[in-house]
């Protein structure tokens, strides 16, 4: 497999796609999304039984160990972590991140992850996470997915779910994705997924089309993203796919296919996944979708969004290191490292009107209620 | 007069705030400038928020940023222009005008305008230039205070900005100080009206003419007056017919009356209510802080494209399927709204006509009335009929009486009745109730289908809403029959009339005047071209005459 190849491939062919998809809009049925969320998918409901070592530790805790690769002892790291009121100084901190060695010379490690030894991070043992069967043929390794049960590959989940930050449940957002989520979303361009099917409310083939928009989100007062605006589609072919997919009792699952999203730092440079799986519900009351996205990525990508900065929690070099190892698909032909990874994304989205370039409408919202309903609330102010 | 003495003494108490340099002259100041004032004003009105911001932009430019907050205004008889007749300054209300003042003044003798806002060019940066400062006093004494400044003025004023400007070493920041001061004076923060003997009728009095401009230039640009109105003031063209009428027609087929009209419909609408509107975003997030904002803009826009632009049938508001949307506010109408506006750029207004047939129809079917009259976190067809019986037809609604028991039109989750026709028919069943929801809730409850902050609705906990109602005797059904209902009430019409003129006098019209009867037939004849109402009134003595208690006070008579 390689990606790279797939994208050129896909970027030319694409581009013969879209009069095809926005012709297909004048005779079915089209509903308009953005993106509002998207991040590694996690799932920590057992937590002991997943990392039952319980020995990653929080922010304090990886200071303490980083000290102790610099040449404290334990009891000189304790000292110290003692007067850092939970932080590092600078004199520390410089000194930390300056730890590796690349031909004899100081190397930053956040730049150079293997310019230190692996920390051994612990890494998820537990039989449950979220994700599809992908075909990796190593049933020891496969989880169950709490919601299908069947067995699935999430090696990437397995090389980060013990670290501090994933330690939350869905609809409670990992926290590094959820900071970078909200550092990004006021300023770089947004994604579009536009359903197109005969009758969307009922069982049968769909089209899925995703692009990337040429505006950010907007938010609403309560500072999630609102639902009903209107976005334009950036016509250029490169963030743009095409999935044929088939809705059943009201999830929706594709065919699979790679996608590629532009993304942008300090969130996800890229969204993209190879062979990816999709399993949306589409049954929400206010017409949202929600679900999972599973596939292939290119580990070395992923990591680098979490170990080029020192990020809080997180010992991001036992990261760089864990998901070398679980790394499970497209084997380097002269080293043997496999490059890509096996991987779960948590999606959702919100109704939205879309838009081409050329001011033609082509999705608008489910057809759901768009005024709210305070009066079903029993606490609703009354003034 | 009772309230600008008030305000003079409130302001000296707030001369402790200027520059030290300027504050050990300010008596001197105040005393030649009283020394100077030749009339006592009749009637003194203090500036709207939009008439100081407007006229700072018309004498130094729009660029300058006016940022604070301002004197909270006072609304009489349904309008803030009446009651801006008896507001004074209060002691917080000074600090504020002087923080505003220290802004604008900074601004306009900054680097960046003082080339192109002062007239001269000091012979040294670092000392007084009385000639410079002369030039610059004068040039901006008249459009302040909307009549030449006596010489005593100027140079009291040019005495003061030398004093501060030599004390600190920098002739820019004296003019800074000597302008903040003449921005915090009554002269500047209330308009004047001054009388003087009327050579046409012996024995009375009339306003004198630069009272007679700046009455004119507030009601039709809600600004000070141009240099061109100050000269007609001077020779005494405005005192004369066809001097007036070319006045008033070069006014209002001036742009700058989009600020008037602009300025009147906020009033009318009762926009400065907005600083206190909330919504729940738990149950209404899409009512954002910027839609709070640009639900008032849509409006007055609205409002501006019929009246001004199309030169529409002014009944016509109430039923328009036209007016502007941003890609914030579309949301709020379930609309789409296409804006190619580049990422992270400031929204575009575009223009938007809902469909024939649309519910959305008319200004009192925006975000902006319907948001405007409920509370958080829910409808109020009682104040939203409340809002339209006072605010559209000039017609009162007494308050609620002080024991009033709202459980059942609070109790929004009451199983018995669920929506809120069903819970405003049960507390109409208290009599002390009952007679004044008779007037606001037939036709409050025909904008049912808007929620609390706009958005559209058809069922309320799963019961279908009933819309329909009955205004003067006529039956509807919905917002589009009220709209239509409204467009053909004579009272809709009548209301406007008297509010433009009030917005202009101060005052509301006597309804029996016979010249007051003339301008609302040509208002009627005109097919309610709004522009040309406003022509009427400006061109009649109406806007220029005091009450007579006025006139007589200023006289030195008593009032029987």
């Amino acid at each position: 497999m390689n990606l790279r190849k797939y994208l050129g491939l896909s970027a030319a062919s694409l581009a013969f796609a879209i009069p095809l998809s926005v012709s297909s809009v004048a005779r079915a049925e089209t509903h308009g999304y953005v993106i509002s969320w998207f991040a590694t998918a996690t799932y920590n409901l057992d937590r002991k039984a997943s990392c039952p070592e319980n020995r990653n530790g929080g922010r304090t805790e990886n200071y303490h160990r980083q000290l102790t690769q610099i040449g404290y002892t334990e009891a000189e790291a304790d000292e110290i972590m003692k007067t850092q009121g939970g932080t590092l100084e600078a004199k520390y901190e410089t000194r930390v991140a300056t730890r590796g060695s690349v031909n004899g010379k100081p190397a930053i490690i956040y730049n150079y992850p293997e310019s230190v030894a692996d920390p051994n991070i612990e890494t998820v043992v537990g039989k449950i996470a979220y994700g599809f069967d992908l075909g990796v043929k190593n049933d020891k390794m496969k989880f169950e997915d709490p919601d299908t049960h069947q067995k699935i590959d999430n090696q990437l989940w397995r090389a980060v779910g013990c670290t501090h930050s994933f330690d939350t449940n869905p609809p409670d957002r990992p926290y590094f994705e959820d900071l970078t989520w909200h550092l990004m979303i006021d300023s770089a361009p947004a994604w579009s997924v536009m359903l197109t099917g005969d009758d969307l409310s009922k069982d049968g083939k769909v089209t899925i089309t995703m692009d990337l928009l040429t505006q950010h989100l907007k938010r609403d007062a309560a500072g999630n993203v609102l639902t009903g605006a209107t976005y334009v589609i950036d016509s250029g072919p490169r963030s743009h796919n095409v999935l044929q997919g088939e809705i059943k009792n009201g999830v929706l699952s594709i065919t699979p296919k790679d996608i590629y999203l532009e993304g942008e730092m300090p969130f996800y440079a890229e969204i993209a996944m190879h062979d990816t799986h999709m399993r949306i519900n589409m049954k929400s009351p206010d017409g949202t979708l929600s679900g999972y996205w599973g596939g292939f990525l290119d580990w070395q990508r992923y990591a680098y969004m979490y170990t080029a900065r020192p990020v809080n929690g997180q010992d991001v070099v036992g990261m760089w290191h864990a998901l070398k190892k679980f790394a499970d698909a497209d084997p380097d032909p002269k080293t043997g490292q496999n490059r890509m990874i096996s991987a779960t994304w948590r999606m959702e989205a919100v109704p939205a009107f879309l838009a081409t370039e050329e001011g033609k409408l082509v999705a608008s919202p489910v057809p759901v209620s768009t005024a709210p309903q305070p009066e079903k609330v029993a606490a609703a102010p009354t003034n | 007069m009772k309230t600008s003495n008030r305000a003079r003494r409130l302001l000296l108490l707030g001369a402790g705030l200027l520059p030290l340099a300027l504050a050990s002259s300010d008596h001197r100041v105040r005393a030649a400038d009283d020394a100077a004032t030749a009339a006592e004003p009749a009637q003194s009105i203090r500036l709207s928020p939009s008439q100081y911001k407007q006229s700072i932009a018309d004498i130094f430019g729009g660029h300058i940023a006016i940022a604070g907050r301002f004197e909270p205004e006072e609304r009489t008889e349904g309008l803030l222009a009446i009651g801006a007749r008896q507001v004074s300054v209060s002691s917080t209300g000074v600090e504020r005008y002087d923080d505003l003042a220290r802004g604008v003044a900074a601004q306009v003798v900054d680097k960046d305008h003082r080339d192109t806002l002062l007239p001269c060019k000091p012979k040294a940066e670092n000392a007084a230039d009385e000639a410079c400062a002369r030039d610059f006093i004068t040039a901006i004494g008249e459009l302040m205070y909307r009549r030449p400044m006596s010489s005593a003025e100027v140079e009291s004023k040019v005495k003061a900005s030398s004093e501060a400007a030599n004390t600190l070493h920098n002739f820019y920041a004296g003019q800074a100080a000597i302008l903040s001061d003449m921005l915090i004076s009554p002269k500047f923060l209330f308009r004047y009206r001054v009388l003087e003997p009327d050579p046409n009728h012996p024995g009375q009095q009339r306003l004198d003419a630069y009272s007679k401009a700046s009455a004119l230039s507030f009601f039709l640009w809600n600004s000070t007056p141009d240099k061109m109105l100050l000269k007609a003031a001077e020779t005494g063209e405005i005192n004369t017919k066809e001097g007036l009428k070319r006045q008033v027609d070069r006014m209002v087929s001036s742009p700058r009356v989009e600020g008037a009209v602009r300025a009147f419909f906020a009033d009318m609408l009762g926009f400065s209510e907005f600083e206190t509107v909330a919504k729940d975003p738990q149950f209404f997030p899409r009512y954002t802080l910027t839609v709070k904002d640009q639900s008032q803009e849509q409006t007055l826009r609205t409002v501006v494209d019929h009246l001004i632009a199309r030169q529409g049938d002014y009944r016509d508001l109430f039923t328009t399927p036209h007016t502007f949307l941003t890609s914030s506010l579309a949301p709020i109408y379930g609309v789409p709204l296409i804006d190619k506006t580049d990422n992270g750029q400031p929204e575009h207004w575009m223009p938007y006509s809902f469909q024939p047939g649309d519910p959305r129809a008319g200004i009192l079917a925006q975000a902006s009335f319907v948001a405007l009259h409920s509370p958080a976190g829910r409808t109020s067809p009682t104040g939203r009929g409340k809002a339209l019986r006072e605010n559209i037809l000039c017609q009162a609604v007494p308050p609620p009486p002080g024991n009033v028991d709202f459980k059942f039109v609070q109790d929004t989750s009451n199983p018995v009745y669920k929506t809120t026709r069903d819970r405003l028919t049960a507390h109409r069943s208290e009599a002390m109730c009952a007679g004044c929801h008779k007037i606001t809730d037939p036709i409050g409850l025909a904008l049912e289908n808007f929620d609390s902050a706009g958005g559209y609705r058809t069922t309320e906990n799963g019961v279908q809403i009933d819309t329909s109602g009955e205004l003067s005797g006529v039956k509807f059904d919905g917002p589009a029959g009220l709209a239509k209902v409204l467009h053909d009430d004579p009272a809709v019409t009548s209301c406007v009339a008297k509010k433009a003129f009030a917005f202009g006098a101060g005052q509301l019209p006597a309804a029996n005047d016979a010249e007051w009867v003339g301008i609302q037939k040509k208002f009627t004849d005109s097919h309610y071209n709004f522009v040309e109402l406003l022509r009427q009134i400006a061109l009649s003595d109406l806007l220029y005459k005091l009450p007579p208690s006025k006139v007589a006070a200023a006289a030195g008579q008593s009032v029987q």
